[in-house]
């Protein structure tokens, strides 16, 4: 199980075969288990000269992996030069700065010691195990995301799609045709929210019928899911399979967790063996690379998202910046005019008063520091709703589960203020759009004769 | 159209009001503009999108709906018709349907010239009694004014809802459902009840429940079952007259936003029209079934239950047990969750695996950008909410105080503001330089950049709590009423999102059209219009145009 040392390239691939049944057998076993459930990498046709299998698989096995964790669609035609782009964005997107990997060619032929490093690296970077199996994890429960991740998406499917229009062959559109497809999609939009509080009520039915069901005490009723299943056991055969196969992916995890100084001295020895390679070609090519490749800061839309919203948010600090100034500004001096008058107080009460002032104060704004850093834990993904009423019998509800570590329950409140502060920063936002509308269609007025139009 | 016939009335007024051609000639009010592919696109786009949202939503709405009912019954389960989808895939309407408008929209003249004569008389009748607070705003004003704000919309719609309504109540008397006593056909106790059709969604739900189906526009019979008592119904109906009222609110919006103005006559916009009727037709459809599904215990009592081994969940809920083979993957299963979140990595597996991350990071390209991409999209998350949080704070401080301590707290309180501000502004330079600089490093990836959004990447390095991941994720709700505003507000941002998102697209199409001022003078004021409403306005209310005319 332990790696032989190397000196020679080609002894460290021949290591690395070794190694690629051996030591990384249960990671990438683990990881190909993961990856089971999109669908499974497809074998890559031969081309011409065949490259060396292990890197394409690698290749491919980092593609279906990073596609998972970023959610995208999984496109198996993709060519094996697309699947390495990706591959190679989606690691400089998570930082991972070894030049080596993004000179890899693009066929897949060479570079598996790289991407063993990269993946690694990844491993650790993203834990990245510890996520495919939360996010893979067999849902029976009634299931809702937390956050509103999926709408901070920069959206780009949404004005720039090549569909058209049903229109036709004609390219002047009636702006009432607008108006009509507007009012349509806010029909929907209230149909859509009628169906969910429909929704809402049918799902505290079940929960509240069945409470006191389930063996888990933690969940205490059932989930749609699991009452159907009672209802029609046979529909659910896939279920017990997906839940039976999940227990032994942790198993298989579990088992990774023993090997895992194993896997790391290893990892060290490989690091070893390309340094002592590599000194003797790295160049100044790489310098060369990076200074020669002009790129266009322009031509990219994630960029381009960013600083547009980089420069919303300074404008808006910056006008809150000189609103404030100017009102700290005049309070001071207020507050000193007010002080002076009283000088043979200042003294005694003016630090006891200092003090409790500035405990308060601090407490206040700790409250805002805390949400202003990203290292709050904010729940991500997908939760399974469970109905816990206030009940002074339930309230140490923690008390008599199971195990209350291996929970971690957010409630819905807490999730409902998020909620309430992104509505209130995105109303401000859609008010500030249509506050420029309406300047700049104002100016258009004065230009229209004999008009005058008076705004609602 | 409604307002269109009748002339100024008030002879000191100066100004006269532009009318809407009636459109004999299409041409002419039509408002033209090239390739305005980018809105219609993003329009049909959202569509699309929210369409499918209804049918996946409907698809549970289904299940769950039939877990409430009899289980053991052989009878499959009925189809739930889905109100208002039947239209939800085309995106030209068709031409009963623009018929269907131009009947309704004569119906309505109809019904405002019918209105004014009982008003005037009404009016008279009552004084100043406040039983019709919103009445009374717009008797005055002339009716003329067609486009008028929202308040007084109400008032002008009313009559077409009812007017509709009259169709499907007569439906409705075919279905088995029965109209409960206090149904009432007062318009003016209706009128009064009503809220403002137009009501943010937002604020639909907070006063979602009883209120909203008292205090919805909704004509239709339904809205008076939620005032018996009984509290089943309530609960069921609940349910109900929110379909029907979301329809005879987007009815109220869809006059609002054609058939008042721009559309007189207009082919195109006579959509809601025979859509509104097949909707209300179904909507009866489904709330006479599921009014069955629902009420179970009821057809019971009535002696109408088929066979006595059927059961409901109502009644056998917590007695309930999960078939053995399940609960024994299950606990097998939730075990194995516990050890994998338990097990900790060892001490050799920790350090090993830092030397190494160590020294691969000083293989890296020297000048690393201080973000990486997911960090500078992480940080920019959070501080997405700031600014308008921060603002809250500094107008939450008031402007006079009584103590002198309480002063001083205030101040101390604003001067931490302030630093807070500095160092966010200070963080977005950082972020911006990071940004930049992480471009120069970026690899070839052409167009694919889609792909490289978070969708959700918790947070990573040696703060985040990997084995944390494997905890049981739970959200619980201690109340309906939780529950509803969680899903209420979850909707609100995703749609708060898109309509930011249309509003940029529409902002880059529809501006240049009135700036280069290539369109024909005649429509110059119906375009106008129509694009201050969609921009400004949300499409939810109109500017009023007037003539700028010296009178005679």
């Amino acid at each position: 199980m332990l790696p032989p040392h190397t000196v020679g390239g080609r002894e460290a691939a021949a290591a690395e075969r070794d190694v690629a049944a051996a030591g990384a057998g249960p990671v990438a076993a683990e990881c190909s288990r993961c990856a089971v459930p999109g669908p499974a990498a497809p074998r890559p046709a031969r081309p011409r000269h065949p490259p060396p299998r292990q890197s394409l698989d690698f290749w491919r096995l980092l593609y279906a992996l990073l596609k998972q964790i970023h959610g995208g669609k999984w496109s198996e035609s993709d060519a094996i030069d697309n699947q390495i782009r990706f591959v190679k964005s989606a690691f400089w997107y998570h930082g991972y700065g070894r030049p080596e990997l993004y000179q890899l060619p693009s066929d897949g032929s060479a570079g598996s010691r790289e991407l063993l490093l990269a993946f690694s690296w990844l491993l650790h970077r993203l834990s990245l195990l510890e996520q495919l199996l939360a996010r893979n994890r067999v849902k029976t429960g009634d299931e809702t995301s937390v956050c509103t991740c999926e709408d901070d998406l920069p959206n780009s499917q949404k004005g720039t799609t090549k569909i058209a229009p049903e229109y036709g062959l004609e390219d002047r559109v009636d702006v009432r045709y607008l108006q009509w497809l507007n009012g349509r999609l806010r029909f929907q939009w209230r149909s859509l929210h009628a169906q969910h509080q429909e929704q809402c009520k049918l799902l505290h039915k079940i929960h509240l019928f069945t409470s006191g069901s389930h063996m888990d005490q933690i969940l205490g009723h059932f989930s749609v899911t699991e009452t159907d299943l009672i209802r029609q056991p046979e529909n659910y055969k896939q279920l017990l399979q997906l839940l039976e196969s999940e227990t032994m992916q942790l198993e298989a995890f579990l088992e990774w967790k023993q090997l895992e100084p194993v896997y790391w001295q290893w990892m060290e020895t490989v690091l070893d063996n390309m340094a002592e390679e590599g000194n003797t070609c790295k160049s100044q090519d790489t310098h060369v690379e990076k200074k020669g490749l002009p790129k266009a800061t322009s031509c990219c839309p994630w960029a381009d998202s960013l600083i547009g919203q980089i420069d919303r948010l300074s404008r808006d600090l910056m006008t809150l910046h000189e609103q404030l100034h100017d009102l700290v500004t005049h309070r001071k001096a207020a507050w000193c005019e007010k002080v002076k008058t009283r000088e043979e107080l200042q003294k005694e009460w003016f630090s006891a008063i200092a003090r409790k002032a500035q405990e308060s104060v601090e407490l206040k704004l700790l409250d805002l520091a805390h949400l202003c850093a990203p290292e709050k834990k904010k729940k991500h993904g997908s939760c399974r709703l469970v109905f816990r009423s206030k009940h002074p019998a339930s309230k140490t509800g923690s008390g008599r589960s199971i195990s209350k570590e291996s929970v971690s329950a957010v409630s819905a409140t807490e999730v409902i203020r998020e909620l309430q502060m992104r509505e209130a920063s995105l109303e401000k936002e859609l008010k500030q759009l249509q506050e420029e509308c309406r300047q700049r269609l104002g100016e258009i007025a004065e230009g229209l004769d004999g008009v005058i139009c008076i705004s609602p | 159209m409604f307002s269109g016939s009748s002339t100024c009335g008030q002879p000191q007024r100066r100004v006269r009001e532009i009318k809407p051609h009636l459109c004999s000639d299409p041409e002419e009010a039509a408002v033209t503009r090239s390739c305005e592919d980018g809105v219609a696109a993003a329009l049909a786009a959202a569509l699309r999108e929210v369409a499918e949202r209804r049918r996946e939503l409907e698809q549970r709405a289904a299940r769950s709906r039939a877990l409430l009912g009899r289980w053991g019954s052989e009878e499959e389960e009925q189809p739930q018709p889905e109100a208002g989808s039947s239209s939800g895939h085309e995106n030209r309407p068709s031409l009963q349907e623009l018929e269907a408008l131009e009947l309704l929209n004569r119906a309505l003249e109809k019904a405002l010239k019918v209105r004014k004569s009982i008003r005037k008389s009404q009016l008279e009748a009552q004084g100043a009694a406040g039983e019709k607070p919103v009445d009374e705003g717009p008797a005055p004003k002339n009716a003329q004014e067609q486009q008028v704000p929202v308040s007084v919309e109400d008032v002008p719609v009313t009559t077409k809802v009812r007017s509709i309504s009259r169709k499907p109540a007569s439906l409705k008397k075919t279905s088995p459902y029965k109209l409960r006593a206090p149904y009432r056909t007062d318009p003016d106790v209706k009128r009064t009840q009503r809220k403002a059709p137009d009501r943010c969604v937002s604020q639909g739900p907070r006063t979602a429940g009883k209120s909203s189906s008292k205090g919805m526009a909704c004509k239709q019979g339904s809205s008076r079952r939620t005032t018996s008592s009984a509290r089943d119904r309530e609960a069921r109906a609940a349910a109900e007259p929110q379909k029907t009222s979301a329809l005879s609110r987007s009815a109220l919006d869809e006059q609002q936003s054609f058939s008042i103005g721009d559309s007189a006559g207009g082919k195109n916009s006579v959509a809601a029209g025979k859509w509104l009727l097949e909707a209300g037709k179904k909507s009866c459809g489904s709330l006479g079934e599921s009014s069955k599904k629902d009420h179970p215990t009821a057809e019971v009592a009535l002696g109408r239950s088929t066979s006595p081994r059927t059961v409901t969940l109502q009644e056998k809920g917590c007695q309930l047990k999960l078939p053995l083979p399940y609960r024994q993957a299950y606990s097998r299963n939730s075990r194995a969750w516990e050890r994998c979140h338990l097990c900790q990595t060892s001490a050799d597996a920790a350090a090993a695996r830092n030397r190494f991350i160590e020294r691969i990071q000083t293989t890296f390209c020297s000048p690393m950008p201080a973000f990486s991409p997911a960090e500078i999209e992480k940080e920019l998350m959070v501080l997405q909410d700031v600014p308008s949080l921060l603002s809250q704070d500094v107008e939450a401080e008031p402007a006079d105080h009584p103590t002198l301590q309480r002063e001083y707290e205030s101040l101390l309180t604003l001067e931490g503001l302030q630093t807070t501000v500095s160092q966010c502004l200070h963080k977005l330079q950082l972020l911006r330089a990071a940004v930049e600089s992480q471009m120069r490093l970026r690899p070839d990836c052409t167009g694919d950049l889609r792909s490289c959004s978070p969708a959700c990447v918790p947070p990573m390095g040696q703060t985040c709590d990997s084995a944390g991941m494997l905890a049981v994720p739970l959200l619980c709700y201690s109340s309906f009423q939780e529950l509803r505003d969680l899903f209420a507000l979850k909707l609100q941002v995703s749609v708060l999102h898109q309509e930011i998102a249309l509003q940029k697209v529409m902002m880059a199409e529809l501006l240049p059209v009135l700036e280069s001022r290539l369109y024909p003078e005649a429509s110059a004021a119906q375009l106008y219009r129509a694009i201050y409403t969609q921009l400004c306005e949300g499409g939810r209310r109109f500017p009023v145009l007037v003539r700028d005319e010296l009178a005679d």
